[in-house]
Order: structure tokens, then sequence, then C-alpha cells
């Protein structure tokens, strides 16, 4: 390939991306701060040289300096160092009970809508029940009752929100059962397990997906509202709720300590809402 | 009308049974009781049977559970294991303290958020809009526990001022109770009103594309008579559903807020039930959270059926 066909590729492309980028700019801004939180995610080591769990308590709460960007916490680990590890902590948990939730909400849906009768009606009981404790509340209850591991905590998260799944998935299949091409399934002798898994499924994912990402702030939030409690992930591994427990009782000596750990979790939540609004309005152009 | 309420009470009594069943299960399901904290390490097996014995314990979980329920049914919740008193009154106090928070917030919420919203709405795609639909898309993204931090902190620096930590009810001190209240209402008031405004911003910006508004204006109406005889009355009904939604949400909220703030709420009495697993008040309290935002969604319905003629007669 010759310099000068590479020099004419790329400006088009770029002013494809540029043009799109002005057209949806909130979904554009979404994503290059993902894209930021991803590379956190995977390469700390680019953000901090600093170790998220060295102790050093000659320099306690000291404020943010050229040293420690973020200033330093109670026992004088550096915060930029336990924030920017934290991510992977914070996210992992997050990613981890969503796609848990959207796999067992998902199936369970889509065979209730798909299925009804009597399946359908003992499901739907058993999420009216799930739904009938505020989000918080069933996690205080269930990761305070069961104990403050990380594996409860997802699991807590989890239950939250295989109902939203569920519900989802449920109408999707409903929708898509009366329609044609199950009706032409039906007619060539295709199994109803083969109908649902292999034609209906295909249709109901997009759904599922745009949700997992709608959803992701909301479990984000609670993650580190159950971690701010003290009921998930122990210190002194680095989780943002949990850095902000350690910081709440020194808030007005060090607010740093709080201060950067929530400024996280704000922009973390905000990438992942615009981005998630971005799909949920191409969904519905579609 | 009447039918219809029985069927929903109805409806409402038995997941409200069921969800009572699961706490129930999920209490019993993990090693470690009451018995246990109070025994601590060095436990004398003569004595721990006893106190098992005491509590019930020692029963089959369903002997127990019927047996809690029918207390239940005759209002009699029991005494608390921890703190030896009525299960009832606690309660009842802790649900003073948590209702004084959710209404305060949802008062402030609405009457900040609902004007935004509409003020956005009606300069759809203008600065203006942007400016509130920033700040919208900031207080969904922010943890409300953070921002009651940064609020106490802001407070701390700017007036050199810090909430007391005792809390006074309202009916002792009006004043004393408004400066406990004030910055956890604030903080979970910040949240909520971005979430309104951002939903009332939407149902004006899609009432304002519908026909009935587009002829109003058409035929030379008054846009401040199409904004509150036509819009606001079409977007009222969506606006209460939302609000019960609210509602619930602040009650989740109260939980950390609670925490934060040191508030004697219900969300308090809840961890600490947990923490010294005190089954009769933490299997209370959850059941009176579950029929609260029962409670709050049947109203919502209702309310539906008063405004819109069209849910009333199908």
């Amino acid at each position: 390939m010759s310099v000068s066909s590479v020099a004419s590729a790329n400006p088009g492309r770029l002013s494809l991306i540029a043009s799109r980028a002005r057209r949806e700019p909130d979904l554009a801004f979404g994503l290059v701060l993902v894209v930021l939180v991803i590379l956190v995610v995977l390469f700390p080591g680019l953000f901090t040289g600093q170790s998220p769990l060295t102790v050093n308590v000659a320099k306690a709460m000291q404020a943010p300096s050229l040293l420690h960007p973020f200033g330093t916490d109670d026992v004088g680990r550096d915060v930029l160092a336990r924030v920017v590890h934290g991510a992977r902590i914070t996210l992992s948990i997050c990613a981890s009970a969503l796609i848990a939730a959207a796999l067992i909400g998902g199936t369970l849906g889509m065979v209730s809508g798909f299925v009804g009768g009597r399946i359908d009606m003992l499901l739907g009981r058993l999420m009216d029940v799930i739904l009938s404790f505020p989000p918080i509340i069933l996690g205080v209850m269930v990761t305070g009752i069961l104990g403050p591991k990380t594996l409860n905590l997802v699991f807590a998260l989890t239950a939250i929100y295989v109902p939203v799944f569920f519900r989802i998935a449920r109408s999707g299949a409903m929708a898509e059962a009366g329609l044609t091409y199950v009706e032409a399934a039906r007619s060539i002798g295709l199994s109803e397990p083969w109908i649902l898994f292999n034609h209906v499924t295909r249709n109901v994912l997009p759904l599922i997906l745009v949700q997992c990402m709608v959803l992701f702030p909301l479990v984000l939030q609670i993650q580190s509202a159950l971690g701010f409690l003290g009921l998930g992930v122990q210190p002194p591994t680095p989780d943002w709720g949990a850095i902000l427990q350690q910081g709440k009782d020194t808030i007005l000596l060090a607010p740093w300590m709080s201060a950067f750990p929530g400024l996280a979790i704000l922009i973390t939540a905000l990438a992942l809402m615009l981005v998630g609004r971005g799909l949920q309005r191409r969904m519905d152009r579609r | 009308m009447g039918a219809y309420l029985a069927k929903r009470l109805a409806a409402s009594l038995v997941t409200a049974i069921l969800a009572s069943i699961v706490v129930f299960l999920l209490v019993r399901s993990v090693p470690g009781d009451v018995v246990g904290q109070m025994l601590g390490q060095s436990s004398d097996p003569v004595a721990a049977k006893a106190l098992r014995e005491f509590f019930g314990l020692d029963q089959p979980a369903w002997r127990q559970y019927l047996g809690w329920l029918s207390h239940v049914a005759t209002a009699d919740f029991g005494t608390s294991w921890s703190r030896g008193q009525p299960v009832l009154g606690m309660i009842g106090t802790a649900v003073g303290v948590t209702l004084e928070l959710a209404l305060a917030t949802l008062a402030i919420a609405t009457l900040v958020g609902v004007p935004l919203g509409v003020v956005a709405g009606i300069y759809e795609g203008r600065l203006l809009d942007r400016v509130i639909q920033t700040f919208n898309l900031l207080g969904l993204a922010a943890p409300v526990f953070w921002i009651g931090l940064m609020l106490l902190v802001g407070v701390s620096t700017a007036l050199e001022w810090s909430p007391p930590l005792m809390y006074v009810a309202p009916t002792e001190s009006l004043g004393e109770n408004i400066s406990i209240m004030a910055l956890p209402v604030l903080s979970l008031a910040l949240l909520q009103a971005a979430a309104y405004s951002q939903f009332v911003r939407q149902s004006v910006v899609s009432a304002f594309g519908q026909d009935y508004v587009r002829t109003a204006i058409a035929k030379g109406v008054p846009m401040r008579t199409v904004f509150f005889k036509h819009l606001l009355r079409n977007i009222a009904i969506p606006l209460i559903t939302f609000m019960g939604l609210i509602l619930i949400q602040i009650l989740g909220g109260a939980v950390i807020i609670e925490s934060l703030f040191a508030l004697p709420g219900l969300g308090r009495l809840l961890l600490s039930s947990i923490e010294t697993r005190d089954y009769p008040v933490l299997q209370a309290g959850l059941l009176v959270v579950v029929v609260i935002a029962m409670l709050v969604n049947l109203i919502v319905d209702l309310c539906y059926r008063v405004i819109d003629p069209r849910v009333r007669l199908s």
C-alpha cells in the first residue's frame, strides 16, 4: 500500500467518526469515558506506579500533592493507587452480577413468556416477591444475613436484578410467540425448545443486552452503597465503596479520601448512562 | 372499585406472606444466632440450650414461623431479643423518623425537579435544556452517600457548622429537628430531583408532539392555557406513578443516609437488627418495609383510576 492511499483512507474514516460524534455528542463522550475506564481496569500500571496496599503510617492523611495526586489515607496508602486498582475489583463484581442476572432472569423470563400457563404464573409470583423489597434493602438483607463476602455481594446484586431481566425477557418472548415465524417453525415440525432457544432467543437477546448497559450504572450504585455500609468487599482490598467507608470517619480531616473514589463512581456511572441511553435510542428508532 | 380494591389487597397479602417466608428462611439459613452472639466464644452448652428454648429456637423452622405469623395477625410483633423492648414500639418510632425523611425529600424533590423538567421540556434542545440535562445526569450518576459526605464537608468548611449527632423529634424542637434533617434530606433530594426532572422533561417533550397540543396551539389558545389546562393534566398521570416509584426509592436510600447521618430510622434499625441477629425486629421491620412499598403502589393505582376516566372504565 502506498503512503498516499493510507493518507487518503485515514481522513475518510476519521471524518466519518467525527460526523457521527457530532450527531450524537452524548454517546461519543460516553464512549470516550468508557474506553478510559476500560483502560484503567485493564492496565492500572499505566495510571499509577504505587501499590494500593503498602501501608506507611508516617505519611498518613497527606493532602493531594504531586507525589500523591489524590492524597494518602489514614494509614498512609496512596489514594490514587487504591482508586485505580479498585476499578477492576468494583466493576468486575458489578459485571459478574449483571451477567448472572441476565442469564438467569433472561432464561426464566423467556421460558415463562413462551410457555405461559402455570409456569408463567408461578415464576411471576416469585419475581413479585423479590420485587416487593426495595433494591437496596434486599441487598442489605442478603449481604447482612449471609455475611460480608464478595461472593455474597455478587449473589445479592444478582438476586436484585433477576426480576428486571425476567420481565423484559418475558414480555419480549410473549410478543415473539405470536409472530408468523414461530408459527411457521411449528408447522414444519420443529420442537418447542428448539424454536425458543434458536429462533426466539435471537430476537430477545438485543433487548437483554441493551438492558445490561442501562442497568450497569444502577448496579454500580448499589454495589458501592453496600460497600459503604461495610457489607461488601472487606478491607484492605481496594473497592470503591469500601474505600469510601474507610474515609467516612475522617471525612472532615481528610475529605480527599472520600472525594476521589466517589468521583470515580460518578464518572463511571455517567459514562455507562450516556452509552446505555445512546444504545436505547438506537433500539427505539429501529 | 370495591371489588378491584379487594382483589388488589388479597394479592398484596399473599405477596407479603411469601416475602415474610423468604425472610424467615434466609434468616435461619446461616450459622450463628442471637444465643451465640449473647454468650460469645466461651458458650456454656447448658446455658445455650436453655436460651434457645427460651427464644423458641429449638423448634422446627415451620413451627417457629407459624407461631410468629399467628402473633403478627393479632398485631403482636413480640419483644426485641437484644433490647428487651416491644418490637412494635421500636418500629413505630423508627418508621416515624424514616417517614419524615422520605416525605420531606419527596416534597423538595418535587418542588425542584418538576419545574426544572418542565422548563427543560419547553426549551428542548436549547442551552437552558442542556444545562438542566447536565444537572440531571450528574445527579443520577452521583452516589447518594457521596453527595451526603460532600455536603457535610462543604457545609463544615463554608459555615464552620456540622449537624448535631443526637436526633430530636420535630415535636420536641422543630428548629433542632430541621438542623439535623437538612443535610440528609438534601442529599437524598438532589438525586430524586434529577430523576424527576429527567422524567418530566421527557413527558413534556412527547406531549408537545401530540395532536391535541398542536391543535390547541394552532387554534390560537394562549400558551399558558395550553400548558396548564391541556398538557399538565395529561402529564399528571404518569407523574403520579413516578412519584410512587420515587417514594419507594427514597425508602431504600434512607438506609444509607440514616447510617451516614446517625438517624434512628427504620434503615438503621434493620442494619443493627441484622448485626445482632435480633430476628423479631428484623422480620417485623422487613415486613413493614414491604407493606409500605405495597401500599404506595396501591395508592398510586387508585389515584390513577380517580384521575383518568379511561382507566376507571376499563
